[in-house]
């Protein structure tokens, strides 16, 4: 039995979707095939599913990060609070703006940044709070929130993992004055190509960002442009398959559940591993994540039986050249980095598939 | 009947058994944006234009913001822009940590004016982004002379000019390195964003590779592992998508019957418009110093009265585009640069008169026939008022 860590199949069931959708847009007489009705349309969608005055569909989850960054005015002599243990785009988009990214550690077992870790990297500079959420587990949105507060920052949101997590009733994306999903292949609401949203309650933050997002025009006039903006755009196709494949979310967000409980339940009190924690709150089973002792035994042990898995971040983002920051440590971070494995999650797989990983995982810590 | 400004749906009914085969690949390979589709788009792209590297992202505009950067501009550094273009070619300079610097083009050909450039070179300028607008390339030998002489990097905006050669070189290839965009109306159009960055230079392709996918350096295309490839530079995500690589793979195996369809199509207008009153100027490749091979992307012409006839062809169905209404330097984000109407002159009179007549492979004849005629008609009924 092999078992690919990145899934080769996502979109089997919907060839034909995509080659429907291809042909719908190439071929209808209004010939728009970027930022047209069916993006109109997703982003609407998408906005009322989670209660958001604004939805704006971009280029990528990071071009999303960096388009509110901006609209939120962050330039030079800002600080953005970043987790210390995170994808790259959480400490390149203040950088490309020219503010600094400040660094916080993490929670040693579930990976997110660390509220208490926040709170003492904030300081008189500090513009904007940036939390993500991390494989299957939000951060601690609620602390974050009042520390943002406290502190006069924006809490931008890195929700570009979360979509379809909740936490105490909320959505994820919805907890700061803004938030971002992604839409590449992988992601909960992956799509056959790259792109991105803003989520805001801020309607002139949204506006700002629509603004941002398209050279900087109004969207009433073209070639007129009142700001400098980027190309982030979202094209129609894309949108088609989206809107096409809503419907099947709840049921595949279901499926990566269910898995994940059964993951959690199976590993618990396992010598050597720690699951994430177990139950539904302030969760998104994006990815599922063990921290083992003996991590690259276990990746070699899985992968001799056939079984995908995959370490994220080997180092912690000020470790890494493009950021690096010395003169102090980041002690859970660099053991997440060490002991840090992810095991596959995705939707299709059948329950033989996961019984024989979990059955797997559970045998190499036993011996 | 009506003649759009853009369509494109003939060639792609006739293109579908190709692109329906390569997004079936695509499907197959299971990699949707960086993947094997886009290398085998650069590939093809390289073997078209002549490129030693060419490295497939997200958008032109992109490609413009990680060429400069990877050519090493610096925070602060000058870039001389042409005051007549499309934003990119000024707000990229701005989005890679420089300071536009503007120059007035040339009347007919549209390009930047090679005296202008050295008129507003200062020392603190290092680099020069000629664009090449329309049908033609820039003025390469005048400005490359001008920017030899200056201490100039040259890198072109030649996000509208594939196909496009200047002495035999490619555009986007007769300096430190070059873009293609694959906006849907583009001599090569995508259905969706997507362009590329074209050089000779080992070293600028390596840092644009890079920083298209989060600063990784090394091969990431195709692989999905290359996430946890730690970050050597602070880089964006401007990954382009198989999908689109699929479309433009299809239509690059026509692009040159594509180009000779555009030239008839010109000529075509060309025939028709000449001596029309009110006609200030019709489009046409100038003589250079070099051999020049225009590419007819845009049929733009400068009339009088240049509004009141865009409203005339759009309440006859004529879908007429006004590129560009207002020149970069009076643009209301570069109003902090202080510059005031007169300041480029040719370029402000560009932006009042031009005006872009519908122009795709997809056009026929009798099209453009009935866009002369409705020129014709507006030019009758302005001298009979």
């Amino acid at each position: 039995m092999k078992i690919a860590f990145f899934p080769p199949d996502l979109f089997e069931d919907d060839r034909e979707v995509l080659l429907d959708v291809v042909r719908e847009v190439a071929l209808d007489p209004e010939q728009r095939f970027i930022l047209g009705r069916r993006t109109e349309r997703f982003e609407t969608v998408i906005r009322d599913a989670v209660g958001a005055a604004d939805a704006i569909a971009c280029s990528s989850g990071t071009s999303a990060l960096t388009l509110v960054l901006r609209a939120m005015g962050v330039g030079p002599g800002d600080e953005v609070v970043v987790p210390a243990y995170c994808c790259a785009p959480l400490a390149a988009a203040p950088v490309l703006l020219g503010a600094t990214p400040v660094f916080a550690d993490v929670d040693p077992a579930t990976m997110v940044v660390d509220p208490v870790e926040v709170e003492k990297a904030v300081t008189a500079r500090t513009k904007v709070v940036m939390p993500a959420h991390v494989f299957s587990v939000m951060a601690d949105m609620p602390a974050l929130r009042a520390i943002a507060a406290d502190a006069g920052a924006r809490l931008l949101e890195d929700s570009a993992v979360a979509q379809g997590g909740v936490l105490g009733g909320r959505a994820a994306g919805t907890w700061g004055d803004a938030g971002v999903y992604s839409f590449v292949q992988v992601k909960t609401f992956g799509m056959p190509g790259e792109g991105g949203m803003v989520v805001t309650g801020d309607p002139e933050l949204g506006r700002v960002v629509r603004m941002l997002r398209n050279h900087g025009q109004d969207g009433r006039t073209r070639f007129l442009h009142h700001r400098i903006g980027v190309n982030s755009r979202f094209d129609e196709i894309m949108a088609a398959f989206q809107l096409r494949r809503l419907p099947g979310l709840p049921a595949r967000l279901e499926r990566r559940a269910r898995i994940g409980e059964y993951y959690t339940e199976r590993f618990t009190g396992l010598p050597g591993v720690v699951p994430p924690p177990p139950g539904r709150d302030g969760r998104c089973f994006y990815v599922y994540s063990l921290l083992a002792e003996h991590r690259d035994a276990l990746h070699d042990h899985l992968a001799i039986r056939g079984i995908g898995s995959h370490v994220y971040y080997r180092s912690p983002l000020p470790h890494q050249a493009a950021f690096r920051t010395t003169g102090r440590e980041w002690p859970a971070a660099e053991r997440a980095c060490a002991r840090q494995l992810a095991i596959p999650i995705h939707p299709h797989l059948t329950d033989t598939q996961v019984e024989h990983i979990a059955d797997e995982v559970c045998r190499f810590a036993r011996t | 009947m009506s003649v759009p400004s853009f369509t494109q749906s003939a060639t792609f009914s006739k293109l579908w058994p190709t692109t329906s085969r390569h997004i079936i690949d695509v499907l197959d390979r299971g990699k949707y944006s960086h993947g094997h589709k886009v290398v085998e788009l650069e590939e093809a792209l390289a073997a078209y234009t002549g490129a030693e590297y060419v490295v497939g992202v997200n958008s032109g505009t992109d490609a413009l913001v990680l060429l400069l950067r990877a050519c090493g501009l610096r925070p602060g550094d000058e870039v001389v822009v042409p005051a007549f273009s499309f934003i990119a070619s000024a707000s990229a300079v701005v989005l890679a940590g420089g300071r536009p610097v503007f120059a007035d083009i040339e009347p007919d050909g549209y390009g930047m004016d090679p005296a202008s450039l050295a008129a507003v070179t200062t020392e603190r300028t290092r680099f020069v982004l000629p664009a090449h607008l329309f049908c033609q390339p820039a003025d390469m030998t005048g400005l490359g002379e001008t920017a030899r002489r200056l201490g100039l990097t040259v890198v072109e905006d030649s996000a509208e000019a594939i196909g496009m050669r200047y002495g035999g070189t490619h555009a986007g290839l007769l300096g430190k390195g070059g873009v293609l965009s694959f906006f849907p109306t583009k001599t090569l159009g995508a259905l969706g964003d997507a362009g590329a960055v074209l050089t000779d230079d080992p070293g600028v392709a390596e840092t644009v590779a890079a920083l298209r996918h989060h600063g990784r350096f090394g091969p990431t295309a195709g692989h999905f592992p290359a996430i946890n490839t730690t970050t050597g530079a602070v880089g964006v995500n401007s990954k382009m998508d198989d999908l689109q690589a699929a479309v433009l793979l299809a239509k690059l195996g026509r692009l040159d019957a594509d180009i000779e369809r555009r030239a008839v199509l010109a000529h075509r207008y060309t025939e028709l418009l000449a001596g029309v009153p009110g006609v200030r100027k019709l489009p046409s490749v100038l003589p250079r110093r070099a051999d020049v091979r225009g590419v007819f992307y845009v049929y733009a012409l400068e009339v009088e009265r240049r509004d009141q006839l865009a409203a005339h062809l759009a309440a006859r169905g004529v879908g007429a585009e006004t590129y560009y209404p207002t020149p970069l330097h009076l643009q209301p984000c570069f109003a902090d640069l202080g510059h005031r109407p007169g300041d480029f002159p040719h370029a402000e009179a560009a932006c009042r008169h031009a005006l872009a007549l519908p122009l795709y492979p997809d056009l026929h004849e009798d099209d453009v026939a009935q866009v002369c005629r409705e020129i014709r008609d507006f030019s009758r009924s302005a001298e009979a008022a």
